[in-house]
């Protein structure tokens, strides 16, 4: 590493420039809320204009900059598309809702932006170091978001919750890239996988306890059993709009990064099984999730369960790790992002504010009193089930499609006795929304503009993509192949 | 290249067949819930549209091709995921053609006693069956793995809609024993297709998931697959298709469903869903998996004959009508599964004859059971009793349906079963005789359901003022009754129509039956 310590090409600024906008966009959102009051009800719009051209800067050139601490590639550009996607989201379905309960401060939006900017900036580290970063700036947005309703208990004890666990998760991460670097002398993906090829580290217990830790703080991100324990309080807790952030976008990421550390790790360096390590990982989750789901009352807990559940079938896509199940784990997140995002913006839709609790109940008699949400309720507990002609469907085709491929019909015969456990607790959230009369009166907020988009937006990825997935598929192909190797 | 034909709406004639309905279900959106004769006239366009785009298939459909030309006469193949081979395929043969007239007329029926009814929330009830028509016809023209498989599911939803919503009192439990059970099936098949396209794709070096190039690849022996395998596959796909049917001992779901059910959802269920399960093990299950089919068929035909005598002995203990209807579904269609596994031209035959006839017939026995329901919200026969005096129009249509059902020789039902016992007879006579015996079953608890609730003293006095059935609903059944009697005494048409078919499905599945 020769030449100045600092020195920042505009290559180097191009490949953050949609961090740069949307950490800007951030800090201008909260000036605006301290000092231009009115302009509260602007936000939702300034905050969807910061994805908007963060989005424009998205056309950066692949490579690595920062001499070689970030590596721009279609991959990272798939995940700033997801990334984007589920802010836009949150913000369109959200924006109303915040307005009504009094809790539109632009922090919301800001901490939104920011945690979007650490995700982004996560997946594009190939320095571990700037994962790291990433990572947290990604987790600490999110703690305080889910601590959003201070004066709701649930809600400071899901923010409490998910910082103290995820301080332990972020000390597991810290402690395995410490261990690795002990032992093969960087914090380098690259630099790292020509080490761990080399002999001497082969099966080195070191960097196997390493790469454990830190595979076991992303499995605690993404919510995998035995890693899942916050996610129904954190889910019970946060604010609606922000979960549907929360519960997706992160998760996609923190599975690319699993995948860039163990495509770099693994296969040389740790020198114990570790297929049957995720395997054991996604069958726990499929089955774990599936049947406490069963059990759940609160609509936001069963989510929780069921979103265990959706990454046990990612999870496959990683125990299989060949490319086309790359690309499978590629397409399901993305649909998953649709559906899950769709699945509690209408949840929050159809409740009686955040405040409340979101009991199944109350979604009773929605389908007649609110036909719009409770549609776009239906159809993502569909695309969540698997059933065609929803993307959920397309995500499950590809990732048990690569899994019998590899000759793993196990773990796609477990996926798929999950999927049929699950069809019992999606099925009856539409039980409740078209054939159940209510027993009590909610009183749920008419469809704003904003939300309404978001419910056609999200109708339409569902839709268009389980009939016509060519495109994401191509792209999700292209993204899979510049991983290196 | 065979050319596509050309329909006049502008798409290919399979894909305006299968998505007319769908289309329908789409305009229905923008209509308000008020407007039911709105909703009468979209509904009731759609499904007649798609009648007639079914009758102009069957026009344009050569029968006389054989072999793998069988399905070319309207065949249309385009890319759908090409990376993974799937595409979409559309094509039918006599087979599938007839069950597509079968949907297309049920569909039809259905909605117009449904104009003459009162129903809940109507509009979703006319789209549920419009988008399940898609699905329907899907999954008959569909030949490709993957399609057909999303098409099969596509028939999910709406039923659960249709009886979760419109069905009685025990609606919920009803719909989703039927989910689950059905879901339980079509996942496992969802397993096998994809590692058949595994085994398929190494031994031919090919992506594909098309029927048309498996079946070969299977037959040739290029599938390699290891006896234990062949069954493994074998069951996942049968199993699917069993529970559809449903095969004793797998047919709880159905007297469930079928009571619960409203009068259009126990019809098409009754008519067309419960025929995709044999036609499923026709299309895919035989042909695809030869040696499994011959090494099982003593095991499935004994479940059939179990069925076969079961359906018809519960069936006589029912008080319920559309109970004593469901199980002797049961007995009926296990009847047609003894045929297929009989694996002969006369039983095959017989058994497409047989489907076909029991779509109309225990078509129309649900409903006019549900006319009778209509007017007097009971089922049970011991509320009825010497109706006939008061709806003799209603009478007689149920006699005839009876009569149909039973196999009386002039009605369709007697072709049917008649080739079907012809052809098991060449098997084994004790199957035959066996099979017998529930025909004769069949005609006891038909015919005293006929006398307890129409015939004899009226002594119900609810009964007083029943009221006949109103045009819409004879405008929905009498078109079924035509079919009964013409293809009764004239059943040569429809024998033609399925005779290639079902001779090179016997063909390709006794490839390997012999030692």
């Amino acid at each position: 590493m020769s030449g100045p310590f600092l020195h920042v090409t505009s290559a180097d600024l191009a490949a953050v420039a949609p961090e740069i906008v949307l950490a800007l966009a951030g800090m201008l959102l909260i000036l605006l809320d301290a000092f231009a009051r009115p302009a509260r009800r602007a936000f939702p719009y300034v905050a969807l204009a910061a994805c908007a051209v963060a989005n424009l800067f998205g056309n950066y050139p692949s490579g690595s900059a920062f001499s070689g601490a970030i590596q721009a590639s279609e991959l990272t550009r798939f995940v700033d598309l997801l990334a984007l996607a589920a802010v836009v989201l949150s913000v369109l379905g959200g924006g109303a809702l915040l307005e009504r309960d009094r809790k539109d401060q632009g922090e919301f939006y800001a901490l939104l932006l920011w945690s979007a900017a650490g995700l982004t900036l996560m997946v594009k580290g190939t320095d571990l170091l700037v994962v790291f970063l990433g990572l947290e700036t990604m987790s600490i947005a999110l703690y305080v978001l889910a601590a959003w309703y201070r004066d709701v208990p649930e809600a400071t004890e899901a923010g409490m919750k998910y910082f103290l666990m995820g301080a332990f998760a972020s000390a597991f991460f810290l402690y395995g890239v410490a261990t690795v670097y002990g032992r093969l002398g960087s914090t380098r993906l690259d630099a790292l996988q020509a080490a761990a090829a080399g002999s001497s580290a082969y099966g080195d217990p070191l960097v196997t306890i390493g790469v454990l830790a830190i595979l076991a703080a992303l499995a605690f991100k993404i919510a995998l059993v035995p890693f899942h324990a916050w996610a129904p309080d954190v889910y019970q807790g946060m604010t609606t709009p922000a979960v549907a952030f929360l519960s997706t976008a992160p998760k996609a990421g923190a599975v690319v990064v699993a995948v860039k550390v163990l495509m770099a790790l693994a296969p040389a360096g740790l020198g114990v099984p570790w297929r049957p390590f995720l395997a054991a990982l996604a069958i726990l989750s499929i089955l774990f999730g599936n049947v406490v789901a069963l059990a759940q009352r609160d609509v936001k807990r069963m989510l929780a369960y069921s979103g265990i559940a959706q990454m046990g079938y990612v999870a496959i896509g990683l125990a299989t790790f060949t490319r086309p199940a790359l690309e499978g784990v590629l397409v399901f997140l993305a649909g998953y992002l649709a559906t899950n995002a769709a699945a509690f913006l209408a949840v929050a839709a159809l409740s009686g504010g955040e405040r409340e609790p979101h009991p199944l109940a109350d979604l009773a008699g929605m389908g007649r009193r609110r036909p719009f949400a409770a549609t776009v309720l239906t159809l993502s507990m569909l695309s969540l089930t698997g059933l065609p002609p929803t993307v959920g469907f397309i995500g499950k085709l590809l990732v048990f499609r690569a899994a019998v491929d590899a000759q793993l019909v196990s773990l796609a015969l477990v996926g798929i006795f999950g999927s049929l456990i699950s069809a019992g607790y999606y099925l009856r959230v539409v039980y409740f929304l078209w054939m159940k009369e209510p027993t009590r009166e909610v009183e749920a907020p008419a469809e704003d503009v904003l939300s309404g988009a978001a419910y056609i937006l999200a109708m339409t990825a569902m839709l268009v993509l389980g009939v016509l997935p060519r495109p994401l598929l191509d792209w999700a192909r292209t993204a899979a192949l510049s991983l290196p190797r | 290249m065979p050319t596509t034909p050309f329909s006049p709406l502008g798409a290919d004639l399979l894909s305006t067949l299968v998505f007319l309905p769908a289309v329908g279900a789409l305009v229905l959106l923008f209509v308000p819930d008020g407007a039911r004769k709105t909703i009468q006239g979209i509904g009731l366009l759609f499904s007649g549209a798609t009648f007639a785009v079914s009758v102009l298939a069957l026009l344009r459909f050569n029968p006389d091709l054989v072999g793998s030309e069988a399905f070319r006469s309207l065949m249309v193949d385009r890319p759908w995921i090409p990376r993974f081979g799937i595409r979409y395929l559309l094509a039918v043969d006599g087979l599938s053609l007839s069950l597509v007239l079968l949907t297309t007329l049920l569909t039809l029926s259905v909605l117009l006693v449904a104009c003459g009814q009162k129903i809940d929330r109507f509009k979703g009830y006319v789209a549920a069956f419009l988008v399940l028509e898609t699905g329907m016809l899907g999954s008959l023209v569909a030949l490709d793995m993957i399609l057909f498989y999303v098409f099969w599911e596509v028939m999910l939803i709406p039923m659960y809609f249709i009886i979760g919503i419109w069905g009685g009192k025990r609606r919920i439990y009803a719909t989703m024993k039927f989910v689950l059970f059905t879901l339980a099936g079509s996942l496992l098949m969802f397993v096998a297709i994809l590692f058949a396209a595994n085994v398929n794709a190494q031994a031919t070096g090919i992506q594909t998931f098309s029927l048309l190039d498996w079946v070969p690849a299977a037959l040739g022996g290029a599938w390699g697959l290891t006896p234990r395998s062949e069954a493994l596959l074998f069951w996942a796909f049968a199993l699917a298709f069993l529970v559809k049917v449903p095969l004793w001992p797998l047919h709880t779901w159905l007297p469930d469903a079928h009571v619960e059910a409203p009068t259009g959802g126990s019809v098409i269920l009754a008519g067309v869903l419960l025929k995709l399960g044999t036609y499923g093990l026709l299309r895919f299950a035989l042909p695809l998996f030869p040696n499994a089919t011959a090494r099982y068929t003593p095991f499935i035909a004994v479940l059939a004959l179990i069925g076969i005598v079961y359906g018809a002995w519960v069936a006589a203990a029912q008080k319920d009508m559309k109970k004593l209807v469901a199980y002797s579904s049961v007995s009926h269609l296990a009847l047609v599964v003894l045929g297929i596994f009989a694996v002969n031209a006369t039983a095959v035959s017989g058994a497409v004859v047989q489907m076909v006839g029991h779509g109309l017939t225990t078509g129309l026995l649900f409903m006019l059971v549900g006319v009778l329901y209509d007017r007097r919200h009971t089922r049970e026969m011991a509320d009825y009793g010497g109706v006939a005096s008061q709806v003799p129009v209603t009478t007689t249509l149920f006699l005839i349906a009876t009569l149909g059902s039973i196999g009386l020789p002039g009605l369709n039902g007697f072709v049917g079963e008649f080739l079907i016992l012809g052809g098991v007879f060449k098997v084994s006579v004790l199957w035959c005789a066996v099979a017998a015996t529930g025909m004769v079953l069949s005609a006891i608890y038909l015919l005293t359901l006929v006398q307890k609730v129409f015939w004899g003293p009226s002594t119900v006095a609810a009964n007083r003022g029943l009221t006949d059935m109103n045009g819409w609903e004879l405008a929905g059944a009498l078109p079924l009754i035509a079919f009964v009697v013409i293809l009764g005494v004239y059943p040569a048409p429809l024998l033609n129509l399925v005779k290639n078919s079902v001779e090179s499905i016997v063909q390709v599945a006794r490839v390997r039956m012999l030692p």
